[in-house]
C-alpha cells in the first residue's frame, strides 16, 4: 500500500468516530457498541477492558479491519475502513496490522518458523534470505527460536503465543491487535507475555492494542480503555492504584 | 508460497489418514479401472484391426451408394442383401491405387450357396458305376462293400418299421423301407451281375435316398481376385493343398469350417476331445463326454463305411487293443469308442494308423471338383463347378469361427453362381443352343436352364437343381456339351481385365503402413463426387457391423463401471472436503484476518485436491501400469470363439500408451479439482472474525 498517505506524525493512528455495532440475533438487534469516539495515538500500549459481552472483541474486529461498523467512521493508518472494498481491507490487513489471537491459531501443519514466515509470503517479493532472517530474528527475540522447527503440537501454550507474536509482528506492521493473548495461558506466562509485547512496543515503536480482563495484565498497560455495555466507560493511564488492585493471582476467567 | 501451499497440501493429507486412505483407494482404483479400460480398447481396436484388416476387410470397404442394403461383413457378410454393385471396377480400382497411400483394392462378393454333402451310398454307387464302364478290379470290392450297406441298412430300417404304424403312417418311408430289404436279400445279390444295369437303376433311384449321411453343407463364401487377396491379406495363409493357379477358378475351404463341417464326424469329434483335453478338461467335462457318448452312438459313421477287406482289418485292430475274442464289428467298435482318460491317446493314434485309411476323411476332399449350388440374384438356381485346392486360414485365428466361417472362390465362379452373366456365360449358352438345337431362348429361360444344374436337356434343367453327388465320384461325361464345357473352363486361365471386369459388388482397400483412413475416404469420395459414382466408403469398424458394435458395448460397460466409481469420489471428495472446510474453518479464518486473500484459500484447498488426485493417480498409475505389464506377458486368455477374433489371436496382450497414463491422471485431477470446488468455495466464504474471540463479541 505505497499509495497510502502517510499521517501526519501526531494524529491517532487509529480514530473511532461514533461507531456503533449492532447484531442481528434472528429479529433482535444486539448493540455491541454505542456511538464510540476514541483515538488511538502511534506508538501507545492500549488495552480495552471490560467484562464478557462489553464489547471488547467487537471493537478489534472494526479497528483490525475484519468487520465493519454499522454506524459511524473507523479510520485505521489513514483509511477509512467503511469506504475499502473486501481485498482492499484484506491488504490493509496484511500490510499494516498484526494479529494475536487468544487460542494462538497457528497453522497446526506448519512448523513455527512457518508459522511466522507465512505472512512474509502472503506478502510475496521477499527474498528467501531476507525472509529467513526476519524470521529467526523475530524467534529469536520472543525466545523461541531453538524451537523453530517444532509443530505448534509440540509446543507449550506460552511458546505458542510467543510464535504467534513474532507472525503479528513479522511484516513490520504499524499496529498489532491482541484479542484476549493471555486468556489461555497460566498466569506467570501470561505476563511474561505481556511483558514481551512491551518490550516489543518500546523497542519497535509499534502500536499494541489488545483486549483482557486481567487486572494485572490491565496494570501493565500504557492506557486503560474500560468498556461497559458497548460504551466507553473510563479512558485513563493506569495509576498506583490500579497496580494496588492487583490481587496476587489473576482473577477467574469470565 | 506454492510450496508452503503444497507442504500444507502434504501435511493435511498425511494429518486425516482415514480420510485420505478411503478417498486415496477409490481413487487409485478408479486410475487402475481407467488404465486398464484404455489399454484393453486400444489393445482390442489393434488386434480387431488386427483381424479384420488382415483378413476379409482390408482398411476399408467400398460399396454402392445405391445398394438397398448397407454393406456389413460380420457376423455374416450379406446373405442375400442387396448392396448394388460397384460400376466400372477396373478404372475405379486403378484410380484408387494411383493413390499414395493405397497398396491394393481387391474386389469380393460375398454369398451363401450348398454343396451336397455325401450320401454314402451314392458315393459307392458312382464308385461302382465307373469301375463297372472302365473294367476294373475295384468292381468286385465295391459291389460287395455296398451290398454290406445295404444289410446293414435293412437291419437298421427293422426298428424304424416296427415304429412305423402300417395303416396311417408314412406310405413312402415304408414303400422305401421294403425297397431296401428286397436289396438285402440275399436273391438281389446272386444275380446282380447280370441284370447289373436293372439292379444299378433300382439301387439308385430306390435305395440310394433311403440311406445316411446326406445333407446339404451351406458354403459361405467370397467371390474374389484370388492370387491379389492371398497376396495383399497379410493373414492369409495356404494350410493344406496348394492355392488356386494365377488366373484360374478354383475353391479354397477355410480350414477351421473344412474340418468343423466337411471332417468325418466321427474324426472330428476325437479331434475335438484330444484339444479340449489338452486345454486341462477331463472325461467329466460337459463338451468331452458328450462327444464320447456321440462316438459311441454313432458307430455307423465307422462301420457304414468299412468294406469287407477293411472291416476284416480293423476286426482285427480292434481285438487286439481291445483284447476281446468279440467278433461283431458294431460292438467292437462301440467298445472301441469307450473312451478314458487311460485309452484315449492310443486309441486316438490307432483310429488314424488303422480305421481312418479306410474312411472318407472328408466328404470333398482336397483335390475333387464340387458343385455348388446357390440362387441367382433374380431367384434362379444356379449351380458352378470348381476344383478343391486346398484350406487356408488368418493366422492366429485359426480357431475363430468368425474368420474361419468364410471360404474363397474366383471371382469368376463367385459371378456364375451370383447369376452375373459373364463372357463364358454367353459362349455356354450359345454352345447350349447349338447342342440342344434351341435356336431362340429368352435369357431368363436359358438363365434358369444352363444354370439351374447339369442337366445336358434345357428342358429338364431346372429339377436338376436338386441332383446329388460330387462330380469327381462321377465319370465326367464329355459328350454331354454343357457339362463337358464346363470342365473345360475349370482349367482356363484368365486374365487380368477379365477377373476385374465383370461385376464386382464391393471392394476391400488396402492401405500402407500409416496411412490415414480419413484421407483416404475423401480422397475416394472426391473421386466418387466428382464422378457421379454414388461410391459409399467405410473403415473397417464400420464394415464389421456386429463387431463394432461389440466394441461400443465394452466401450459402454466401461464408460458406466469408471463413471460409477468416479461419481462415488465426487461424492466421497466433496463430502470429506465440506468437512474438512468446516474442521479447518478457525485456521482458515485466522490466515484470512492476517492477510491471506480469498484466491489463495481457493487455491489452497484447489492444491490439496490436486495434489491428492496427483499423488493416487500416480500411485494408480503405477498399479495399472504393473498390471498391464503382467497381463502383457501373460495374456489375457479368448473364452470363445467371438473372443479369439477380437483378440486377434489366442490370447490377448494389452499395451499400454503414454496418452492412457495421461488421460487416467487427467481424470483424476478433473474428478478431484471438480469435487473441491464446491468446499473451496465454501472456504473463501469464511469470515476472518471466526478467527478472533472465543465467543466474545
Amino acid at each position: 500500500m505505497s499509495e497510502t498517505p502517510t499521517p501526519a506524525a501526531n494524529s491517532p493512528i487509529v480514530q473511532l468516530q461514533g461507531v456503533s455495532k449492532i447484531y442481528a440475533l434472528g429479529k433482535v438487534e444486539v448493540p455491541a457498541l454505542l456511538d464510540i469516539d476514541l483515538d488511538i495515538a502511534a506508538g501507545e500500549f492500549t488495552v480495552i477492558a471490560g467484562p464478557s459481552g462489553s464489547g471488547k472483541t467487537t471493537m478489534l474486529n472494526l479497528i483490525g479491519c475484519v468487520d465493519v461498523a454499522t454506524a459511524g467512521r473507523v479510520v485505521v493508518d489513514g483509511h477509512d475502513t467503511g469506504e475499502l472494498a473486501e481485498r482492499q481491507l484484506t491488504r490493509l490487513r496484511l500490510e499494516r496490522l498484526g494479529f494475536i489471537f487468544q487460542s494462538f491459531n497457528l497453522v497446526s501443519v506448519l512448523d513455527a518458523f512457518q508459522n511466522v514466515e507465512f505472512p512474509l509470503l502472503l506478502q510475496g517479493g521477499i527474498s528467501k534470505s531476507e525472509r529467513r532472517e526476519r524470521v529467526m530474528d523475530l524467534l529469536r527475540k520472543v525466545g523461541i527460536h531453538e524451537h523453530a522447527h517444532h509443530r505448534p503440537n509440540e509446543l507449550s501454550g506460552g511458546q505458542r503465543q510467543r510464535v504467534a507474536i513474532a507472525r503479528a509482528l513479522v511484516t513490520r506492521p504499524r499496529i498489532v491487535l491482541a484479542d484476549e493473548p493471555t486468556a489461555n495461558l497460566d498466569s506467570k506466562t501470561g505476563y511474561h507475555i505481556i511483558d514481551l509485547m512491551k518490550q516489543l512496543n518500546d523497542d519497535e515503536g509499534t502500536t499494541f492494542i489488545f483486549s483482557t480482563h486481567d487486572p494485572k495484565v490491565m496494570s501493565r498497560a500504557g492506557r486503560l480503555v474500560e468498556l461497559i455495555d458497548g460504551r466507553v466507560a473510563d479512558d485513563r493511564v493506569p495509576d498506583a492504584a490500579d497496580r494496588a488492585m492487583v490481587p496476587e493471582a489473576p482473577t477467574a476467567h469470565a | 508460497m506454492f510450496r508452503t501451499l503444497l507442504g500444507i497440501a502434504l501435511r493435511n493429507l498425511l494429518a486425516s489418514k482415514v480420510k485420505t486412505v478411503v478417498v486415496g483407494g477409490i481413487l487409485t482404483f478408479g486410475t487402475v479401472l481407467v488404465l486398464l479400460g484404455a489399454s484393453l480398447l486400444t489393445t482390442l481396436d489393434i488386434s480387431m484391426a488386427e483381424s479384420l484388416v488382415g483378413s476379409v476387410a482390408g482398411h476399408m470397404q467400398i460399396s454402392s451408394a445405391n445398394g438397398k442394403d448397407k454393406l456389413v461383413l460380420f457376423p455374416s457378410p450379406i446373405d442375400g442383401t442387396e448392396i448394388g454393385n460397384l460400376e466400372n471396377f477396373p478404372t475405379l480400382r486403378k484410380r484408387i491405387e494411383a493413390m499414395d497411400e493405397v497398396r491394393a483394392v481387391v474386389p469380393q462378393g460375398f454369398d451363401v450357396a450348398f454343396v451336397f454333402g455325401g450320401n454314402l451310398l451314392d458315393v459307392k454307387l458312382e464308385e461302382l458305376r465307373k469301375a463297372h464302364d472302365g473294367k476294373t478290379e475295384r468292381y468286385q470290392p465295391v459291389r460287395n462293400h455296398i451290398r454290406r450297406i445295404i444289410e446293414m441298412l435293412s437291419v437298421d430300417l427293422k426298428n424304424v418299421e416296427a415304429l412305423t404304424d402300417k395303416e396311417k403312417g408314412d406310405k413312402e418311408l415304408l414303400a422305401g423301407i421294403a425297397d431296401v430289404r428286397k436289396a438285402a436279400e440275399p436273391a438281389f445279390w446272386a444275380d446282380f451281375d447280370e441284370n447289373y444295369a436293372e439292379r444299378l437303376e433300382f439301387l439308385e433311384n430306390k435305395v440310394a435316398r433311403m440311406a445316411i449321411g446326406e445333407d446339404m453343407i451351406p458354403i459361405r463364401y467370397m467371390g474374389t481376385d484370388t492370387r491379389r487377396f492371398a497376396k495383399e491379406f497379410s493373414r492369409f495363409e495356404i494350410v493344406d493343398g496348394q492355392a488356386i493357379p494365377e488366373g484360374q477358378r478354383g475353391f479354397l475351404f477355410a480350414k477351421f469350417y473344412y474340418e468343423e463341417v466337411v471332417k468325418h464326424k466321427t474324426a472330428r469329434r476325437l479331434d475335438k476331445i484330444r484339444d479340449r483335453l489338452a486345454e486341462g478338461f477331463t472325461f467329466n467335462d460337459a463338451k468331452v463326454s458328450e462327444w464320447r457318448r456321440q462316438n459311441i452312438s454313432q458307430y455307423k459313421e465307422i462301420t457304414y463305411q468299412l468294406d469287407t477287406p477293411a472291416t476284416k482289418i480293423v476286426r482285427q485292430a480292434l481285438q487286439s487293443e481291445l483284447a476281446t475274442k468279440k467278433d461283431d464289428i458294431i460292438e467292437l467298435v462301440k467298445d472301441f469308442m469307450d473312451l478314458d482318460a487311460d485309452n484315449f491317446a492310443a486309441r486316438h493314434k490307432l483310429f488314424y494308423d488303422v480305421i481312418a485309411p479306410h474312411l472318407m476323411l472328408y466328404r470333398i476332399p482336397i483335390g475333387s471338383t464340387m458343385t455348388i449350388r446357390g440362387f441367382s440374384k433374380s431367384g434362379y438356381a444356379t449351380s458352378v463347378n470348381v476344383k478343391v485346392y486346398g484350406t487356408f486360414r488368418f493366422r492366429s485365428l485359426e480357431k475363430s469361427m468368425l474368420a474361419g466361417a468364410v471360404n474363397v472362390m474366383d471371382v469368376m465362379s463367385f459371378r456364375d453362381l451370383y447369376g452375373m452373366m459373364t463372357a463364358d456365360r454367353e459362349a455356354e449358352l450359345e454352345k447350349m443352343q447349338q447342342n440342344s438345337g434351341i435356336a431362340l431362348v429368352k435369357r431368363e429361360e436359358a438363365e434358369d436352364a444352363l444354370f439351374g444344374g447339369e442337366g445336358d436337356d434345357a428342358e429338364d434343367a431346372p429339377a436338376a437343381a436338386t441332383a446329388t453327388g460330387f462330380d469327381e465320384f462321377s465319370g465326367i461325361d464329355m459328350s454331354a456339351g454343357a457339362e463337358g464345357y464346363r470342365e473345360a473352363l475349370l482349367d482356363r486361365v484368365y486374365n487380368q481385365g477379365d477377373i476385374d471386369g465383370g461385376v464386382v459388388r464391393n471392394a476391400a482397400v488396402i492401405l500402407h503402413k500409416r496411412a490415414d483412413i480419413a484421407r483416404v475416404t475423401e480422397k475416394i469420395m472426391a473421386i466418387s463426387d466428382a464422378e457421379g459414382l454414388d461410391l459409399q466408403v467405410m473403415d473397417w469398424r464400420e464394415a464389421s457391423g456386429m463387431i463394432g458394435k461389440f466394441m461400443g458395448v465394452i466401450y459402454m460397460v466401461l464408460i458406466v463401471f469408471i463413471g460409477g466409481i468416479f461419481g462415488v469420489a465426487l461424492f466421497i471428495i466433496n463430502n470429506s472436503t465440506v468437512m474438512a472446510t468446516i474442521e479447518r474453518t478457525r485456521e482458515i479464518g485466522t490466515m484470512r484476518a492476517i492477510g491471506a486473500q480469498r484466491n489463495m484459500v481457493l487455491t489452497m484447498f484447489l492444491i490439496e485436491s490436486v495434489f491428492l488426485g496427483a499423488v493416487f493417480g500416480i500411485v494408480g498409475a503405477i498399479i495399472g501400469g504393473l498390471l498391464i505389464a503382467l497381463l502383457n506377458s501373460v495374456g489375457i486368455p479368448a473364452f470363445n470363439d467371438t473372443l479369439v477374433f477380437l483378440f486377434a489371436g489366442p490370447r490377448l496382450h494389452p499395451i499400454m500408451e503414454v496418452w492412457h497414463v495421461v488421460v487416467a491422471i487427467g481424470l483424476v485431477l478433473m474428478v478431484t479439482g471438480l469435487s473441491t470446488i464446491h468446499p473451496a468455495w465454501l472456504a473463501t466464504r469464511v469470515s476472518p472474525v471466526v478467527a478472533m474471540g472465543e465467543g466474545d463479541s
